[in-house]
């Protein structure tokens, strides 16, 4: 990418900016710094930087032409609102975005202010949403969707978020139990359960947004999931050599076009990128972290605050960091030659999107996830830093690592942390930990 | 023994009545939370009991597998299960009630199991679809009852634990028309006793006791000299001795918003259709705990009528320590009591009443502003 690509965007940022998305704003010109500084810096370029460009200008463009928005959380796909021409905005690309800038937590503070939350009982991906709002800054969406899943804490925030501004919203309720036949928690019903909400949700849509729904379209948006997914599953294959073709950021890559733009062409395009970049790495055995010396399963998220905490941990201990818990996204292509297979399709995909699939049943969904990453990908130790707020996580860990040392006789990290806030947790402190696991326990 | 004491007597785990149970070869299971009915327990024979942490004081194995930072409750039953306080118990229920009783229940499974345990994923929302699914899941449970313990849950036994458990509600709404009263001649503290003594007894057995101190209570003179009259709001709260503290500030406990309280008994179980259909529409559909998503309007409507019908000055949320559910929902509810112009105390407690001084200043302090008015 050359300096004049970002031009346009920011003259569509100084000239015609909609007047209530000026946090929004604000993220676009940070991510513009943050890839001069990159550029500067001569990183590896990947396509993500123009896409998330493009995103921000999308949004804002959207506003301006009246189209709806409907906000939606960071563990759902949004292919059907692309299929009924909607614009999707995740939320926490707030929390998430404004992390590494230490900007969300004038926000995190402005809610305890509030009276809503603190660090440990609420998770900081959401709480400043509400802070946000009550300090104007929350975009003015049209629409709100959420699921009941993975925790507690994003579905209350949601909701108090639906309480103070009144924008219609719809709850899609995630079953507890699994919808693959092999599985001891099968349940025959969680898929039809699933489905049966989704033709609830078409007509509400169709209904709060005078769009009509067409199954036309809705197919061909299924098919261009599938082709992503194939994409993914091909390229998570190929993450299983030794060395790993691609660094420790990448697979997070794949979650962020599903989680933005799965559905959409641009996310096709995303993840072939990656699944190419990392096939000729392969043939040309060429490692994301040359001289590759351990490989680490990451089973949470990133601590968004610290951007430069992965590029530490590959150039100290010539470490790769092999996905994230979202960067684990793990869904096969399905068949949609029907418009019935198609909702099968969509349905089966929010059951297992990222973090979904791990977290929504009970710990044995966990604990499978964990010893088969840890396994397939020959993982030689394990590092979990557990946000506080993270009940249904946190509370699993322990039972979690017992598993992994039990099964894969292999070391398990785990340290509280808040990966939206650096003043729980600084990174210097995350960092002795790391380093003192990884020479003392792990070398 | 008079009938107050013989409550009291059911609070602590076990208690006679369950002894008494397990004599007669009766199986008993503890279970989680409001959303489980104890009718299709009560219909196989079986002596429910609703889980509590009576006794516990520590908790390292709870802060250990489930973190610091986890319901004090959660972690006060996990550490009772460890020791194996709950031998008396022939089997746990669970739900996803929330995040933290989900991973209990998971670590039980995991690091002190009970002899039968069984799991029911009720839906967060309440629309024709969950209701469903709920159905299902009820119907899944009666037969794993009957698997499992080699029973049969006939419709007619399922009918009659209706009926006796709609007697329980029609009895405690019927004690809630008494707190009405100018002069309530029931305080807060043993309103509660009596829930947790419903929770702890076979309903064929509290059902009786109840009426009878029903009778002695509607010709009582009610009490007199306090000073204000108070909602109760919040979850799990089973010390009496927490609202003792704002009793004897003069705050009389008319009215609640709590698992042991308005959201147990409200709502009746239709006797004319099928069974396990009734119970998922009842359980279901009742006045919601703030875990269900899009009830909330309905929670603050009842909360409002609650508020006019029972004359009540000022409202208390109790909010358990790391719990998000209700911290969403206490922050909504005090800006809906804003709204309204009424005055609202909110206290953060743990499972295991702790710091009784600072929240005695702070219920005093309340008073005095209630009485400021």
């Amino acid at each position: 990418m050359t300096e004049d690509k970002f031009t346009p965007y920011e003259e569509f940022a100084a000239r015609e900016w909609p007047s209530d998305l000026g946090l929004w704003k604000n993220l676009l010109l940070g991510f513009i710094a943050n890839m001069r500084l990159n550029m500067a810096a001569g990183a590896a370029e990947t396509p993500m930087g123009e896409y998330m460009l493009d995103m921000f200008a999308r949004i804002a463009k959207a506003r301006l032409e009246g189209k709806p928005i409907i906000m939606h959380p960071f563990n759902y796909g949004p292919e059907l609102f692309y299929a009924m021409d909607l614009e999707p905005l995740m939320q926490e690309v707030f929390s998430v975005g404004l992390a590494p800038f230490h900007l969300n937590e004038p926000y995190i503070d402005l809610a305890n202010q509030m009276g809503y939350g603190d660090n440990p009982t609420l998770c900081n991906a959401q709480r400043p949403l509400i802070a946000t709002h009550m300090n104007g800054d929350a975009p003015k969406v049209d629409l709100l969707f959420y699921l009941s899943a993975p925790c507690n804490s994003l579905a209350t925030t949601y909701q108090v978020y639906q309480h103070m501004t009144g924008i219609p919203t719809f709850t899609m309720d995630i079953p507890y139990w699994s919808h693959d036949p092999a599985s001891p928690y099968f349940e025959e019903k969680t898929l039809g359960y699933m489905k049966a909400q989704y033709k609830d949700l078409i007509p509400w849509l169709e209904k709060q947004t005078n769009r009509t729904f067409n199954p036309d379209r809705f197919q061909e948006t299924m098919a261009r999931v599938n082709r992503c997914r194939e994409n993914i599953m091909e390229f998570n294959d190929l993450l299983k050599t030794v060395p790993c073709p691609v660094n420790s950021m990448e697979s997070f890559s794949n979650y962020l076009a599903m989680v933005l733009a799965g559905g959409t062409e641009e996310a096709v395009q995303l993840t072939k990128w990656f699944r190419d970049y990392a096939a000729e790495n392969v043939r040309n055995k060429k490692a994301g972290v040359p001289g590759e010396k351990l490989r680490i399963a990451w089973p949470y998220t990133h601590t968004f605050f610290d951007r430069d905490l992965f590029p530490w941990i590959e150039e100290k201990f010539k470490a790769v960091v092999i996905m994230d818990i979202l960067g684990f996204y793990n869904i096969p292509p399905h068949d949609t030659s029907t418009l019935e297979k198609c909702f099968d399709s969509l349905a089966l995909g929010t059951l297992d999107f990222s973090m979904i699939h791990t977290c929504r049943g009970p710990a044995e969904f966990y604990i499978d996830y964990l010893l088969r990453y840890v396994e397939d990908y020959r993982i030689d130790c394990v590092i979990i830093p557990m946000q506080f707020a993270c009940k249904h996580a946190y509370a699993i860990t322990k039972i979690a690592a017992e598993a992994v040392r039990r099964e894969a006789d292999i070391p398990v990290l785990i340290f509280g942390c808040d990966p939206y806030d650096s003043r729980e947790v600084p990174s210097e402190e995350i960092r002795g930990k790391i380093e003192e696991f990884i020479t003392e326990i792990v070398l | 023994m008079t009938i107050s004491e013989t409550f009291s007597e059911a609070v602590s785990l076990p208690n006679r009545w369950i002894n008494a149970s397990k004599n007669q070869g009766k199986k008993v299971l503890g279970y989680f939370c409001s959303y489980i009915p104890e009718e299709i327990m009560t219909a196989g024979g079986f002596q429910p009991l609703r889980m509590r942490a009576w006794g516990c004081t520590d908790t390292p194995m709870g802060d250990a597998y489930m973190s610091s930072t986890t319901c004090s409750f959660t972690r006060c039953v996990l550490e009772l299960a460890s020791e194996e306080k709950y031998d008396f118990l022939d089997g746990l229920i669970a739900y996803n009630s929330c995040d933290q009783i989900r991973r209990l229940y998971d670590n039980i499974r995991f690091k002190a199991p009970f002899p039968y345990q069984y799991f029911i994923s009720v839906p967060c929302t309440q629309t024709a679809v969950t209701l469903d699914w709920f159905n299902h899941e009820l119907v899944k449970f009666k037969e794993d009852l009957e698997k499992h313990f080699l029973v049969s849950i006939e419709e007619k036994n399922l009918k009659e634990a209706i009926r006796l458990q709609n007697e329980t509600r029609s009895l405690f709404e019927r004690l809630y028309d008494l707190r009405k009263k100018e002069a309530p001649p029931v305080s807060g503290s043993e309103v509660l006793k009596i829930f947790l003594a419903s929770v702890s007894m076979p309903v064929q057995e509290f059902n009786p006791l109840l009426k009878k101190q029903l009778e002695d209570l509607e010709k009582s003179e009610g009490l007199s000299g306090f000073r204000a009259r108070i909602m109760l709001i919040g979850s799990h709260l089973d010390e009496p001795e927490f609202i003792d503290i704002i009793e004897e500030q003069g705050g009389l406990v008319v009215t609640d918003s709590l698992c042991f309280g308005n959201r147990f008994f409200r709502n009746q179980v239709d006797e004319n259709t099928e069974p396990l259909s009734a119970l998922a529409e009842r359980y279901l559909n009742k006045i919601s705990c703030p875990r269900m998503s899009g009830g909330q309007a309905d929670r603050t409507r009842f909360i409002m009528d609650q508020i006019k019908e029972f004359k009540v000055d000022g409202v208390v949320i109790e909010r358990m320590k790391f719990c998000p559910i209700w911290w969403g929902e206490a922050y909504i509810i005090r800006d809906e009591l804003k709204k309204e112009g009424i005055p609202c105390l909110e206290l953060e407690r743990e499972y295991v009443l702790s710091g009784a001084g600072a929240i005695k200043t702070r219920v005093q302090a309340f008073m005095e502003t209630l009485e400021g008015r």
